[in-house]
Protein backbone atom coordinates (compact mmCIF):
# COMPACT_ATOMS: atom_id res chain seq x y z
CA UNK A 1 0.00 0.00 0.00
CA UNK A 2 1.01 3.70 -1.02
CA UNK A 3 0.15 7.10 0.50
CA UNK A 4 1.00 9.83 -1.71
CA UNK A 5 -0.49 13.42 0.11
CA UNK A 6 -0.35 16.42 -2.88
CA UNK A 7 -1.07 19.99 -3.02
CA UNK A 8 -3.03 21.49 -5.27
CA UNK A 9 -3.16 24.81 -4.69
CA UNK A 10 -1.08 26.15 -7.39
CA UNK A 11 -3.61 24.86 -9.76
CA UNK A 12 -6.37 26.32 -7.89
CA UNK A 13 -4.79 29.69 -8.23
CA UNK A 14 -4.29 29.23 -11.69
CA UNK A 15 -7.69 28.28 -12.26
CA UNK A 16 -8.59 31.75 -10.46
CA UNK A 17 -6.40 33.59 -12.51
CA UNK A 18 -8.79 32.43 -15.24
CA UNK A 19 -11.54 34.08 -14.18
CA UNK A 20 -9.68 36.91 -12.88
CA UNK A 21 -9.39 37.39 -17.11
CA UNK A 22 -12.81 37.72 -17.86
CA UNK A 23 -13.29 40.57 -15.67
CA UNK A 24 -9.94 42.74 -16.97
CA UNK A 25 -11.60 42.13 -20.26
CA UNK A 26 -14.26 44.24 -19.01
CA UNK A 27 -12.58 48.03 -18.80
CA UNK A 28 -13.31 49.94 -21.95
CA UNK A 29 -15.38 51.85 -20.60
CA UNK A 30 -14.61 54.25 -17.57
CA UNK A 31 -17.60 54.63 -15.26
CA UNK A 32 -16.85 58.44 -14.49
CA UNK A 33 -17.16 61.39 -17.25
CA UNK A 34 -14.21 63.55 -16.71
CA UNK A 35 -16.48 66.44 -17.60
CA UNK A 36 -15.93 69.59 -19.69
CA UNK A 37 -12.79 69.44 -21.58
CA UNK A 38 -10.00 71.67 -20.18
CA UNK A 39 -9.58 74.73 -22.07
CA UNK A 40 -12.88 74.63 -23.36
CA UNK A 41 -14.38 78.30 -23.11
CA UNK A 42 -18.13 79.10 -22.41
CA UNK A 43 -19.11 82.02 -23.61
CA UNK A 44 -22.50 83.94 -22.27
CA UNK A 45 -24.29 86.68 -23.86
CA UNK A 46 -28.45 87.65 -22.67
CA UNK A 47 -30.89 89.41 -25.18
CA UNK A 48 -33.37 91.91 -23.95
CA UNK A 49 -36.07 92.54 -25.98
CA UNK A 50 -38.41 95.64 -25.35
CA UNK A 51 -40.84 97.71 -26.39
CA UNK A 52 -40.53 101.40 -26.14
CA UNK A 53 -43.52 104.06 -27.62
CA UNK A 54 -44.90 100.74 -29.31
CA UNK A 55 -41.61 99.68 -31.25
CA UNK A 56 -40.15 96.66 -30.75
CA UNK A 57 -36.16 97.02 -29.96
CA UNK A 58 -33.73 94.44 -28.72
CA UNK A 59 -30.21 94.56 -27.14
CA UNK A 60 -27.81 92.10 -26.19
CA UNK A 61 -25.33 92.15 -23.20
CA UNK A 62 -21.70 92.04 -23.33
CA UNK A 63 -20.37 88.88 -23.26
CA UNK A 64 -18.75 87.10 -20.21
CA UNK A 65 -16.36 84.26 -20.95
CA UNK A 66 -15.14 81.69 -18.58
CA UNK A 67 -12.38 78.96 -19.13
CA UNK A 68 -12.20 75.78 -17.92
CA UNK A 69 -9.21 74.59 -15.97
CA UNK A 70 -7.61 71.38 -15.57
CA UNK A 71 -9.56 69.35 -12.98
CA UNK A 72 -7.15 66.97 -11.27
CA UNK A 73 -8.78 63.18 -10.39
CA UNK A 74 -7.55 60.01 -10.49
CA UNK A 75 -10.01 56.26 -9.50
CA UNK A 76 -8.26 53.31 -8.43
CA UNK A 77 -10.41 50.28 -8.43
CA UNK A 78 -9.26 46.32 -8.25
CA UNK A 79 -9.99 44.23 -10.76
CA UNK A 80 -9.01 40.68 -9.30
CA UNK A 81 -11.11 38.65 -6.92
CA UNK A 82 -9.29 37.61 -3.88
CA UNK A 83 -6.41 35.73 -5.37
CA UNK A 84 -5.64 32.39 -3.78
CA UNK A 85 -2.05 31.79 -2.58
CA UNK A 86 -0.11 28.89 -1.11
CA UNK A 87 2.91 28.87 1.73
CA UNK A 88 5.75 30.69 -0.31
CA UNK A 89 4.03 31.12 -3.38
CA UNK A 90 6.03 33.93 -5.32
CA UNK A 91 5.02 36.46 -8.26
CA UNK A 92 1.26 36.59 -6.91
CA UNK A 93 -0.17 39.50 -8.78
CA UNK A 94 -3.28 41.80 -7.86
CA UNK A 95 -4.40 43.71 -10.95
CA UNK A 96 -6.00 46.92 -10.86
CA UNK A 97 -7.01 49.42 -13.08
CA UNK A 98 -6.07 53.25 -12.67
CA UNK A 99 -8.30 56.05 -14.58
CA UNK A 100 -7.71 59.31 -15.15
CA UNK A 101 -11.08 61.09 -13.72
CA UNK A 102 -10.15 64.42 -14.24
CA UNK A 103 -11.05 66.61 -17.51
CA UNK A 104 -7.13 67.11 -19.05
CA UNK A 105 -3.76 64.85 -19.19
CA UNK A 106 -2.21 63.98 -16.09
CA UNK A 107 0.77 61.79 -14.79
CA UNK A 108 0.49 59.58 -12.06
CA UNK A 109 3.58 58.33 -9.85
CA UNK A 110 2.47 55.03 -8.32
CA UNK A 111 3.91 53.28 -5.57
CA UNK A 112 2.86 50.01 -3.14
CA UNK A 113 2.35 49.00 0.04
CA UNK A 114 2.01 45.41 1.38
CA UNK A 115 2.67 46.54 5.37
CA UNK A 116 -1.44 47.17 5.80
CA UNK A 117 -3.25 46.59 9.16
CA UNK A 118 -6.18 44.36 9.09
CA UNK A 119 -5.18 41.22 7.47
CA UNK A 120 -3.23 38.24 9.21
CA UNK A 121 0.52 38.25 7.61
CA UNK A 122 2.25 41.23 5.06
CA UNK A 123 3.18 40.10 1.91
CA UNK A 124 6.58 40.04 0.66
CA UNK A 125 7.13 43.02 -2.66
CA UNK A 126 8.61 41.58 -5.75
CA UNK A 127 11.08 43.26 -6.47
CA UNK A 128 10.12 45.20 -8.77
CA UNK A 129 6.52 45.26 -6.94
CA UNK A 130 4.84 47.53 -9.89
CA UNK A 131 4.32 45.93 -13.73
CA UNK A 132 2.11 47.08 -16.18
CA UNK A 133 -0.43 44.76 -17.79
CA UNK A 134 1.51 45.39 -20.75
CA UNK A 135 -0.01 42.64 -23.03
CA UNK A 136 -3.57 43.88 -21.87
CA UNK A 137 -3.91 39.71 -20.74
CA UNK A 138 -5.11 40.67 -17.38
CA UNK A 139 -2.63 38.16 -16.31
CA UNK A 140 1.07 38.69 -15.15
CA UNK A 141 3.31 37.30 -17.61
CA UNK A 142 7.11 37.76 -18.82
CA UNK A 143 5.30 40.10 -21.04
CA UNK A 144 4.33 42.72 -18.82
CA UNK A 145 6.77 45.80 -18.11
CA UNK A 146 8.23 46.64 -14.54
CA UNK A 147 7.27 50.81 -13.29
CA UNK A 148 10.13 52.51 -12.50
CA UNK A 149 9.17 55.53 -10.90
CA UNK A 150 9.93 58.82 -12.53
CA UNK A 151 10.86 56.49 -16.08
CA UNK A 152 7.34 55.39 -17.25
CA UNK A 153 5.05 57.30 -14.89
CA UNK A 154 1.84 56.37 -17.04
CA UNK A 155 0.89 59.79 -18.51
CA UNK A 156 -3.44 59.33 -19.00
CA UNK A 157 -5.42 61.65 -21.37
CA UNK A 158 -8.90 62.46 -19.74
CA UNK A 159 -10.96 59.12 -19.28
CA UNK A 160 -7.83 56.84 -20.31
CA UNK A 161 -7.39 54.03 -18.57
CA UNK A 162 -3.99 51.81 -17.13
CA UNK A 163 -3.77 48.19 -16.06
CA UNK A 164 -1.41 47.87 -13.12
CA UNK A 165 0.11 44.27 -11.24
CA UNK A 166 1.21 44.46 -7.69
CA UNK A 167 3.22 41.62 -7.22
CA UNK A 168 4.42 39.97 -3.87
CA UNK A 169 5.38 36.76 -2.17
CA UNK A 170 3.95 35.15 0.26
CA UNK A 171 5.90 34.10 3.12
CA UNK A 172 6.17 29.95 3.82
CA UNK A 173 5.14 30.40 7.83
CA UNK A 174 1.49 31.99 6.65
CA UNK A 175 -1.88 29.70 8.03
CA UNK A 176 -5.18 27.96 6.19
CA UNK A 177 -7.02 31.16 5.92
CA UNK A 178 -4.77 33.55 6.49
CA UNK A 179 -5.44 36.77 4.70
CA UNK A 180 -3.04 39.43 3.28
CA UNK A 181 -3.27 42.79 1.96
CA UNK A 182 -1.22 44.95 -0.71
CA UNK A 183 -2.64 48.65 -1.58
CA UNK A 184 -1.77 50.81 -4.93
CA UNK A 185 -1.75 54.29 -4.84
CA UNK A 186 -1.59 56.70 -8.00
CA UNK A 187 -0.61 60.21 -7.44
CA UNK A 188 -1.12 63.05 -9.60
CA UNK A 189 2.46 64.51 -10.76
CA UNK A 190 1.05 67.79 -10.00
CA UNK A 191 0.43 67.28 -6.84
CA UNK A 192 -2.05 66.08 -4.28
CA UNK A 193 -3.99 67.36 -1.16
CA UNK A 194 -6.99 69.29 0.27
CA UNK A 195 -9.64 69.24 -2.79
CA UNK A 196 -9.33 72.80 -4.30
CA UNK A 197 -6.13 73.28 -3.85
CA UNK A 198 -4.96 75.24 -6.93
CA UNK A 199 -2.06 74.79 -9.14
CA UNK A 200 -1.48 78.43 -11.42
CA UNK A 201 -1.00 77.84 -14.80
CA UNK A 202 -0.02 74.20 -14.35
CA UNK A 203 -3.09 72.49 -16.04
CA UNK A 204 -3.00 71.63 -19.96
CA UNK A 205 -1.85 74.97 -21.81
CA UNK A 206 -0.85 76.61 -19.09
CA UNK A 207 -4.32 76.88 -17.67
CA UNK A 208 -5.10 76.66 -13.75
CA UNK A 209 -5.61 72.91 -12.40
CA UNK A 210 -7.37 72.45 -9.26
CA UNK A 211 -7.48 69.61 -7.68
CA UNK A 212 -11.09 67.33 -7.62
CA UNK A 213 -13.05 65.29 -5.03
CA UNK A 214 -10.15 62.69 -4.89
CA UNK A 215 -7.66 65.38 -3.82
CA UNK A 216 -4.73 64.07 -6.57
CA UNK A 217 -4.17 61.15 -4.87
CA UNK A 218 -6.32 57.14 -5.06
CA UNK A 219 -5.65 53.90 -3.27
CA UNK A 220 -7.10 50.97 -2.84
CA UNK A 221 -6.13 47.25 -1.24
CA UNK A 222 -6.28 43.76 -2.92
CA UNK A 223 -6.12 40.83 -0.93
CA UNK A 224 -4.31 37.54 -1.11
CA UNK A 225 -6.18 34.65 0.74
CA UNK A 226 -3.89 31.50 1.42
CA UNK A 227 -5.96 28.50 0.41
CA UNK A 228 -3.97 25.47 0.70
CA UNK A 229 -6.18 22.88 0.27
CA UNK A 230 -4.61 19.70 1.65
CA UNK A 231 -5.44 16.79 -0.67
CA UNK A 232 -5.03 12.97 0.23
CA UNK A 233 -4.85 10.43 -2.38
CA UNK A 234 -4.46 6.23 -1.08
CA UNK A 235 -4.18 3.93 -3.43
CA UNK A 236 -4.56 -0.01 -2.18
CA UNK A 237 -4.47 -2.84 -4.57
CA UNK A 238 -5.84 -6.57 -3.66
CA UNK A 239 -4.46 -9.82 -5.98
CA UNK A 240 -6.20 -12.84 -6.63
CA UNK A 241 -4.38 -15.49 -8.86
CA UNK A 242 -6.01 -17.97 -10.63
CA UNK A 243 -5.70 -20.42 -7.82
CA UNK A 244 -8.18 -19.04 -5.36
CA UNK A 245 -5.18 -17.82 -3.66
CA UNK A 246 -3.09 -13.63 -3.41
CA UNK A 247 -0.08 -14.68 -5.69
CA UNK A 248 0.69 -12.16 -7.95
CA UNK A 249 1.92 -14.52 -10.82
CA UNK A 250 1.17 -14.17 -14.41
CA UNK A 251 -2.61 -14.42 -15.02
CA UNK A 252 -3.28 -12.84 -11.47
CA UNK A 253 -6.16 -9.95 -11.72
CA UNK A 254 -4.82 -7.00 -9.39
CA UNK A 255 -7.90 -4.48 -7.85
CA UNK A 256 -6.24 -1.21 -7.41
CA UNK A 257 -8.97 1.02 -5.29
CA UNK A 258 -7.68 4.77 -4.87
CA UNK A 259 -9.65 7.43 -1.96
CA UNK A 260 -9.38 10.60 -2.65
CA UNK A 261 -10.66 12.82 0.02
CA UNK A 262 -10.37 16.85 1.18
CA UNK A 263 -8.46 17.46 4.38
CA UNK A 264 -8.56 20.98 5.02
CA UNK A 265 -10.98 23.70 4.32
CA UNK A 266 -11.47 24.95 0.92
CA UNK A 267 -12.38 23.86 -2.20
CA UNK A 268 -10.35 21.10 -4.20
CA UNK A 269 -11.39 22.77 -8.05
CA UNK A 270 -11.87 20.15 -11.04
CA UNK A 271 -9.86 17.49 -9.41
CA UNK A 272 -8.85 14.69 -11.98
CA UNK A 273 -6.84 11.32 -10.99
CA UNK A 274 -4.91 9.90 -13.58
CA UNK A 275 -3.78 6.45 -12.83
CA UNK A 276 -1.22 5.03 -16.20
CA UNK A 277 -1.51 1.06 -15.33
CA UNK A 278 1.79 -1.09 -14.62
CA UNK A 279 3.97 -2.21 -17.07
CA UNK A 280 3.36 -5.91 -17.90
CA UNK A 281 -0.39 -5.36 -16.93
CA UNK A 282 -3.09 -5.51 -18.44
CA UNK A 283 -6.56 -3.45 -18.72
CA UNK A 284 -9.88 -5.30 -17.35
CA UNK A 285 -12.10 -3.70 -19.89
CA UNK A 286 -15.27 -2.20 -18.62
CA UNK A 287 -13.95 -2.37 -14.86
CA UNK A 288 -13.65 1.39 -13.78
CA UNK A 289 -15.72 1.70 -10.71
CA UNK A 290 -16.42 5.25 -9.14
CA UNK A 291 -17.75 5.15 -5.55
CA UNK A 292 -19.23 1.93 -6.92
CA UNK A 293 -20.67 2.74 -9.71
CA UNK A 294 -19.12 1.71 -13.46
CA UNK A 295 -18.31 4.21 -15.89
CA UNK A 296 -17.60 3.48 -19.36
CA UNK A 297 -13.91 2.57 -21.02
CA UNK A 298 -14.94 5.49 -23.51
CA UNK A 299 -13.76 9.09 -24.03
CA UNK A 300 -17.72 10.44 -24.08
CA UNK A 301 -19.94 12.12 -21.59
CA UNK A 302 -19.26 10.48 -18.24
CA UNK A 303 -16.68 11.25 -15.58
CA UNK A 304 -13.68 9.05 -16.80
CA UNK A 305 -11.80 6.52 -19.74
CA UNK A 306 -9.32 4.28 -20.23
CA UNK A 307 -7.27 6.39 -22.08
CA UNK A 308 -4.70 4.76 -24.26
CA UNK A 309 -3.87 7.68 -26.34
CA UNK A 310 -0.06 8.04 -24.85
CA UNK A 311 0.56 5.48 -22.32
CA UNK A 312 -2.56 3.61 -21.14
CA UNK A 313 -3.94 5.77 -18.34
CA UNK A 314 -7.02 5.26 -16.13
CA UNK A 315 -8.61 9.41 -16.01
CA UNK A 316 -11.71 9.69 -14.21
CA UNK A 317 -12.66 13.36 -12.97
CA UNK A 318 -14.14 13.93 -9.76
CA UNK A 319 -15.07 17.48 -9.90
CA UNK A 320 -14.54 19.82 -7.18
CA UNK A 321 -14.22 18.11 -3.91
CA UNK A 322 -14.83 19.27 -0.34
CA UNK A 323 -14.03 17.84 2.76
CA UNK A 324 -17.40 17.42 3.85
CA UNK A 325 -18.02 15.43 0.61
CA UNK A 326 -15.85 12.60 2.25
CA UNK A 327 -13.77 10.40 0.43
CA UNK A 328 -14.14 9.40 -3.45
CA UNK A 329 -13.32 5.80 -4.21
CA UNK A 330 -12.11 4.96 -7.56
CA UNK A 331 -11.65 1.33 -8.62
CA UNK A 332 -10.14 -0.56 -11.49
CA UNK A 333 -8.54 -3.94 -12.48
CA UNK A 334 -6.18 -5.27 -14.51
CA UNK A 335 -4.58 -8.62 -15.29
CA UNK A 336 -0.51 -9.78 -14.80
CA UNK A 337 0.57 -10.48 -18.03
CA UNK B 1 -15.49 94.47 -4.30
CA UNK B 2 -17.62 97.43 -4.26
CA UNK B 3 -15.21 99.52 -6.03
CA UNK B 4 -15.39 96.82 -8.46
CA UNK B 5 -18.53 96.85 -9.02
CA UNK B 6 -18.82 100.64 -9.16
CA UNK B 7 -15.82 100.81 -11.83
CA UNK B 8 -17.83 98.01 -13.84
CA UNK B 9 -21.08 100.37 -14.10
CA UNK B 10 -19.49 103.59 -14.80
CA UNK B 11 -17.91 101.33 -17.96
CA UNK B 12 -21.03 99.78 -18.64
CA UNK B 13 -22.34 103.20 -18.86
CA UNK B 14 -19.45 104.63 -20.47
CA UNK B 15 -20.08 102.23 -23.69
CA UNK B 16 -23.62 102.21 -23.88
CA UNK B 17 -24.58 102.79 -27.53
CA UNK B 18 -26.62 106.47 -27.53
CA UNK B 19 -29.59 105.25 -29.25
CA UNK B 20 -30.09 101.99 -26.86
CA UNK B 21 -32.59 102.89 -24.28
CA UNK B 22 -31.56 99.99 -21.93
CA UNK B 23 -27.95 99.35 -20.62
CA UNK B 24 -27.98 95.45 -19.99
CA UNK B 25 -24.83 93.97 -18.16
CA UNK B 26 -24.07 90.76 -17.41
CA UNK B 27 -21.42 88.74 -14.74
CA UNK B 28 -20.64 85.91 -13.97
CA UNK B 29 -19.01 84.44 -10.32
CA UNK B 30 -18.48 81.36 -8.25
CA UNK B 31 -18.14 81.08 -4.93
CA UNK B 32 -15.33 80.70 -3.04
CA UNK B 33 -14.59 79.36 0.84
CA UNK B 34 -11.85 81.38 2.39
CA UNK B 35 -10.72 80.66 6.30
CA UNK B 36 -11.28 84.44 8.13
CA UNK B 37 -9.48 85.39 10.73
CA UNK B 38 -11.21 83.83 13.10
CA UNK B 39 -10.54 80.34 11.16
CA UNK B 40 -14.18 80.21 10.23
CA UNK B 41 -14.97 79.20 6.69
CA UNK B 42 -16.91 81.35 4.60
CA UNK B 43 -18.33 81.33 1.19
CA UNK B 44 -17.79 84.97 -0.88
CA UNK B 45 -18.59 85.57 -4.44
CA UNK B 46 -15.61 85.98 -6.73
CA UNK B 47 -14.92 86.42 -10.64
CA UNK B 48 -15.32 83.26 -12.69
CA UNK B 49 -12.74 83.73 -14.83
CA UNK B 50 -11.36 79.89 -14.57
CA UNK B 51 -13.96 77.44 -13.36
CA UNK B 52 -13.54 73.39 -13.07
CA UNK B 53 -15.86 70.50 -13.81
CA UNK B 54 -18.65 70.50 -11.03
CA UNK B 55 -18.37 73.74 -10.03
CA UNK B 56 -21.14 76.35 -9.63
CA UNK B 57 -21.38 79.82 -11.81
CA UNK B 58 -23.82 82.43 -11.07
CA UNK B 59 -24.83 84.83 -13.72
CA UNK B 60 -26.23 88.06 -13.00
CA UNK B 61 -27.93 90.53 -15.75
CA UNK B 62 -28.36 93.87 -14.73
CA UNK B 63 -30.62 96.39 -17.11
CA UNK B 64 -31.24 99.83 -16.36
CA UNK B 65 -33.60 102.02 -18.61
CA UNK B 66 -31.00 105.00 -19.54
CA UNK B 67 -33.66 106.65 -21.66
CA UNK B 68 -36.55 109.11 -20.72
CA UNK B 69 -39.41 107.11 -21.73
CA UNK B 70 -40.62 104.05 -19.92
CA UNK B 71 -39.85 100.90 -21.51
CA UNK B 72 -42.60 97.47 -21.43
CA UNK B 73 -42.49 94.23 -22.56
CA UNK B 74 -39.49 94.01 -21.51
CA UNK B 75 -38.39 90.44 -21.87
CA UNK B 76 -34.71 88.74 -20.95
CA UNK B 77 -33.40 85.53 -22.84
CA UNK B 78 -30.50 84.17 -21.60
CA UNK B 79 -29.11 80.69 -23.11
CA UNK B 80 -27.94 77.55 -21.05
CA UNK B 81 -24.34 77.01 -22.62
CA UNK B 82 -23.83 73.49 -23.67
CA UNK B 83 -21.37 72.56 -20.95
CA UNK B 84 -23.46 74.26 -18.29
CA UNK B 85 -26.60 72.47 -16.40
CA UNK B 86 -28.75 74.65 -14.95
CA UNK B 87 -29.27 74.82 -11.23
CA UNK B 88 -33.13 73.80 -10.26
CA UNK B 89 -34.57 76.85 -8.78
CA UNK B 90 -31.92 79.17 -9.18
CA UNK B 91 -33.58 81.60 -11.71
CA UNK B 92 -34.69 84.74 -9.60
CA UNK B 93 -36.11 87.90 -10.81
CA UNK B 94 -38.06 90.68 -8.55
CA UNK B 95 -41.02 91.30 -10.94
CA UNK B 96 -40.61 88.72 -13.43
CA UNK B 97 -41.92 85.91 -14.37
CA UNK B 98 -39.59 82.88 -15.08
CA UNK B 99 -40.34 80.46 -17.87
CA UNK B 100 -37.31 77.72 -19.53
CA UNK B 101 -36.84 76.34 -22.89
CA UNK B 102 -36.04 72.62 -23.75
CA UNK B 103 -36.25 73.40 -27.82
CA UNK B 104 -33.39 75.94 -28.03
CA UNK B 105 -35.43 78.72 -27.43
CA UNK B 106 -38.08 78.33 -29.45
CA UNK B 107 -40.97 77.93 -27.12
CA UNK B 108 -41.16 78.50 -23.09
CA UNK B 109 -43.32 77.90 -20.55
CA UNK B 110 -42.57 77.80 -16.17
CA UNK B 111 -40.34 75.04 -15.38
CA UNK B 112 -42.93 72.51 -14.07
CA UNK B 113 -44.81 72.72 -17.81
CA UNK B 114 -42.10 71.46 -19.75
CA UNK B 115 -41.99 67.88 -21.24
CA UNK B 116 -39.38 66.37 -23.40
CA UNK B 117 -39.89 63.06 -25.78
CA UNK B 118 -36.72 60.68 -25.40
CA UNK B 119 -37.28 57.71 -27.49
CA UNK B 120 -40.36 57.95 -28.15
CA UNK B 121 -41.64 58.58 -24.51
CA UNK B 122 -43.01 61.69 -22.93
CA UNK B 123 -41.27 62.90 -19.51
CA UNK B 124 -41.09 65.75 -17.42
CA UNK B 125 -38.52 68.18 -18.19
CA UNK B 126 -35.69 68.27 -16.12
CA UNK B 127 -33.06 70.99 -14.99
CA UNK B 128 -30.66 68.85 -17.45
CA UNK B 129 -32.89 69.55 -19.86
CA UNK B 130 -33.29 73.25 -20.14
CA UNK B 131 -31.73 75.34 -22.86
CA UNK B 132 -32.79 78.69 -22.07
CA UNK B 133 -33.83 80.82 -18.72
CA UNK B 134 -36.16 83.74 -19.58
CA UNK B 135 -37.45 86.65 -17.40
CA UNK B 136 -40.36 88.48 -18.24
CA UNK B 137 -41.42 91.88 -16.78
CA UNK B 138 -44.70 91.68 -15.68
CA UNK B 139 -44.60 96.17 -15.79
CA UNK B 140 -43.30 98.51 -17.25
CA UNK B 141 -39.32 99.83 -17.03
CA UNK B 142 -39.94 103.22 -15.41
CA UNK B 143 -37.07 105.85 -17.09
CA UNK B 144 -33.90 105.53 -14.73
CA UNK B 145 -34.99 102.29 -12.99
CA UNK B 146 -33.20 99.60 -12.95
CA UNK B 147 -33.56 95.70 -12.47
CA UNK B 148 -31.67 92.24 -11.86
CA UNK B 149 -31.87 88.86 -13.35
CA UNK B 150 -30.24 86.39 -11.59
CA UNK B 151 -29.57 81.96 -12.55
CA UNK B 152 -26.14 79.91 -11.37
CA UNK B 153 -25.43 76.64 -13.71
CA UNK B 154 -23.02 73.55 -12.75
CA UNK B 155 -20.31 72.88 -15.28
CA UNK B 156 -20.51 69.07 -16.65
Amino acid sequence: METASSRFAPVFAWMRRVSVLSVCCVLSTPADAAGTAVGTQIENTALVNYDVAGTPLSLQSNTTTITVAERINVTVTLQSAQVLVSPGDTAQALLFSITNTGNGSETFALSMDSVISGDNFDPVPAVPAIYFDTDGSGDFNAGDVAYTPGLNDPDLAADESVSVFIVNDIPAGVANGDTGLSELTATSATGSGAPGTVYANQGDGGVNAMLGSTGGTAAVTGEYLVSDVLVNVTKAQVVNDPFGGNEPVPGATLTYTITVSVASAGTATASTVQDAIPVLTTFVPDSILLNGAPISDATDGDAGEYDTTVVPTVVVRLGDLTQAMGPQSIEFQVTID
Amino acid sequence: MKILTSILLILAVAVAQAQAHLDVQTTVHKQEVVVNEQGESETRLVPADVVVPGESVFYTITFRNISDQPADNVVITNPIAEDLMYVEGSAFGPGMEIEFSVDGGQTFAPAGELNVVKDGEVRKATAADFTHVRWVMQHDLAAGAQGTARFAAVLE
